[in-house]
């Protein structure tokens, strides 16, 4: 099968996901009432709105974090050369749950559009801090050092929000849920300027998949073929900063995605960036989707936290990769 | 040396003896003349904070409320000036400690792993759960030996229990029992408190029914992420009350009221949301909180004859 093909069919199970994600819930809508609540919507029928308002807000969430988050993926396991790399390296996922813990429990700042934006200066900050640690020293970026920043920061950050939780326990019941990852009830128009800059960020990272070949030659050929190493990479961590520090203020930290579904499209594809990036989105939109779809109706009436289920799905096919040895990029 | 082995168990168990007999007559005025020599108290969960208070006893001890912090307004004026011995989760073992109590109060639910270490500070008295309020005064009311008072507002409690069903039976006639919900409101979602918390056994003793949903979950709460889960909690009479009293949980209760399925209920559309006080509701636990939860739902029966 050619990647066209395949890629086609990974849009196609995109689309199919879509529609089971609009139609599956607390109550099933069928198919035929899904598509008259776009064509003709009826604001007296019950499940029109609930169509076109939660559930279709939390479908396109679902679809721009799980794109995110393995783009970033894909991103942060070329930048740094380290097969076990993902978006949390980076200190994004505890920089932004630090943020909001911090203001949600000092600054009593406790509504639903701070937080987001809060979680997203929170993956920033961290984003820039391991960059700096990363960067100090002996000029040129060096990948080893990105990832032990990156460590260190994470626990950093880890240990702070600790410390603020054990102070504050109420605080702790709320941030819970969302710390485990969550895509239920946000509302479309706080959370449409994130979705439109992950949307411009894994634009950029389409046209910097040339780019990304040439570095993973390794530092001196990408030098020799006249690349800027330094502006490439800069480039790169912003964008990181951009896909994941959105993803994690939408979602919460949700793990997996961002490891596991490069190395998916890796053997499934190819390791061509050019393939690799545009089959990471789909393919980790798609995952996403599914894992928030099963989590909507596993324990009705409750739900289970998103970031469970990718975990629960994660861990096993990770194991099973890792077994047959997979190869990196 | 063989003699002084002898004589040595002989000597202990004249130790033994004297000590038991002192003990023996140390405790003995306290059981003939209640309220002599008051007996000092830590309540380290906040039912066990409102049955004391219930019975008259100020406690030596007590740990910081749920919300309200410090202590609930209901029973601040009784537990002025008590210090605190931290969170009821995570007590301060040497603040207890430096206080000399003469009993602790606990719950096994919360304190089952330092039961030990209390032990070794005082007598403990472990109720198994926080919020059977029952069991709780009657348990307290024999170890502060007032046994007789813990019963007679045990008995004070069951009349004024059925007075009110009595009333509700007649306000709700041809209805009887209708079936009711439990709503708290919090920053991100809803809980739905069940038949086996603490409201639902003060309902369930009113003799209001529960929908089928209800019924058949397991456990003290339902937590309901999604809006699109609401109708498990749909029923005749909704009781709603706020986590905090913050922006965040009155924007997503004016969020709720504006759902369509929201609308659709039976409460809602009947004009039965009764907005009633958390801390009774969910987090005192005790008898005094019972009670106060006997006077908001006062206020249902008192209303118009519901058609």
């Amino acid at each position: 099968m050619s990647n066209g093909l395949k890629l086609g069919c990974a849009a196609l199970a995109l689309l199919l996901c879509s529609l089971l994600s609009l139609a599956v819930g607390a109550t099933w809508i069928p198919l035929s009432q899904v598509a008259a609540a776009f064509v003709h919507p009826d604001a007296s029928s019950i499940s029109h709105v609930l169509v076109t308002s939660t559930r279709l807000s939390r479908t396109l969430m679902a679809i721009a974090v799980g794109a995110s988050l393995a783009v970033a993926g894909a991103l942060m396991q070329a930048l740094t050369r380290n097969p076990l790399a993902s978006p949390g390296l980076f200190g994004i996922n505890a920089g932004a749950s630090f943020f909001i813990i911090l203001f949600s429990s000092v600054f009593s700042l406790s509504s639903a559009d701070a937080w987001l934006w809060c979680a997203f200066i929170g993956a920033a900050v961290a984003g820039c801090l391991v960059w700096l640690i990363g960067n100090m020293g002996q000029g040129s970026l060096n990948p080893l050092r990105i990832v032990l920043a990156g460590a260190a920061i994470a626990a950093l950050f880890s240990a702070f929000s600790q410390a603020l939780l054990v102070v504050n326990q109420d605080g702790l019941d709320t941030v819970l849920f969302w710390l485990a990852g969550s895509l239920s009830e946000r509302s479309l128009s706080v959370a449409a300027p994130l979705l439109v800059c992950s949307l411009f960020a894994l634009l950029g990272t389409l046209l910097l998949a040339g780019q990304l070949n040439v570095l993973n030659a390794g530092e001196e050929i990408a030098t020799g073929l006249g690349q800027r190493t330094g502006l490439i990479r800069i480039a790169m961590s912003v964008l990181i900063v951009c896909l994941a520090g959105s993803a994690v203020a939408l979602a919460g930290s949700i793990g997996f995605v961002g490891l596991l579904v490069p190395h998916m499209v890796r053997k499934g594809l190819s390791i061509d960036h050019r393939w690799l990036l545009p089959g990471c989105a789909l393919t980790g939109a798609v995952l996403l989707l599914l894992a928030d779809t099963l989590a909507r109706v596993v324990m009705l009436p409750q739900e289970v936290p998103v970031g469970v289920m990718t975990a629960l799905f994660g861990a096993p096919f990770f194991i099973i990769l890792a077994r047959r040895g997979g190869r990196h990029g | 040396m063989k003699s002084e082995i002898r004589h040595q168990p002989s000597r202990r168990t004249l130790l033994r003896l004297s000590l038991g007999l002192l003990a023996f007559r140390l405790c003995t005025p306290a059981w003939a003349q209640p309220g002599a020599a008051p007996l000092r108290v830590i309540t380290l969960f906040q039912g066990a904070t409102d049955s004391a208070v219930a019975l008259g006893v100020t406690p030596c001890g007590i740990v910081d409320s749920w919300s309200e912090k410090p202590t609930y307004r209901y029973l601040r004026t009784a537990l002025e000036h008590v210090p605190h011995v931290g969170l009821e989760t995570q007590p301060s073992l040497e603040d207890i400690v430096l206080l000399k109590p003469d009993v602790i109060i606990a719950s096994r639910f919360r304190h089952q792993r330092i039961a030990p270490l209390l032990k070794q500070i005082a007598p403990v008295v472990m109720l198994d759960e926080v919020f059977e309020f029952k069991e709780t005064l009657l348990q307290m009311g024999v170890a502060l030996h007032r046994q007789q008072m813990a019963v007679a507002l045990l008995e004070q409690w069951q009349r004024r229990v059925a007075q009110l069903r009595a009333q509700l039976q007649r306000t709700f006639a041809g209805h009887w029992p209708p079936t009711v919900a439990v709503l708290e409101i919090r920053e991100d979602h809803v809980r739905s408190h069940l038949p086996a918390s603490f409201a639902g056994s003060v309902l369930n003793e009113l003799g209001f029914s529960w929908n089928v949903a209800s019924q058949a979950a397991s456990g003290a709460s339902l937590k309901i992420t999604s809006k699109e889960s609401l109708p498990v909690v749909n029923a005749d009479i909704f009781f709603v009350f706020m986590r905090a009293d913050s922006q965040a949980v009155q924007q997503n209760y004016d969020s709720l009221l504006r759902h369509p399925l929201w609308q659709q209920m039976r409460a809602p559309q009947r004009q039965q949301v009764w907005q009633v006080d958390g801390v009774p509701w969910s987090m005192s636990g005790g008898i005094m909180g019972a009670n106060l939860m006997l006077d908001d739902i006062a206020r249902l029966a008192a209303a118009d004859s519901i058609s």
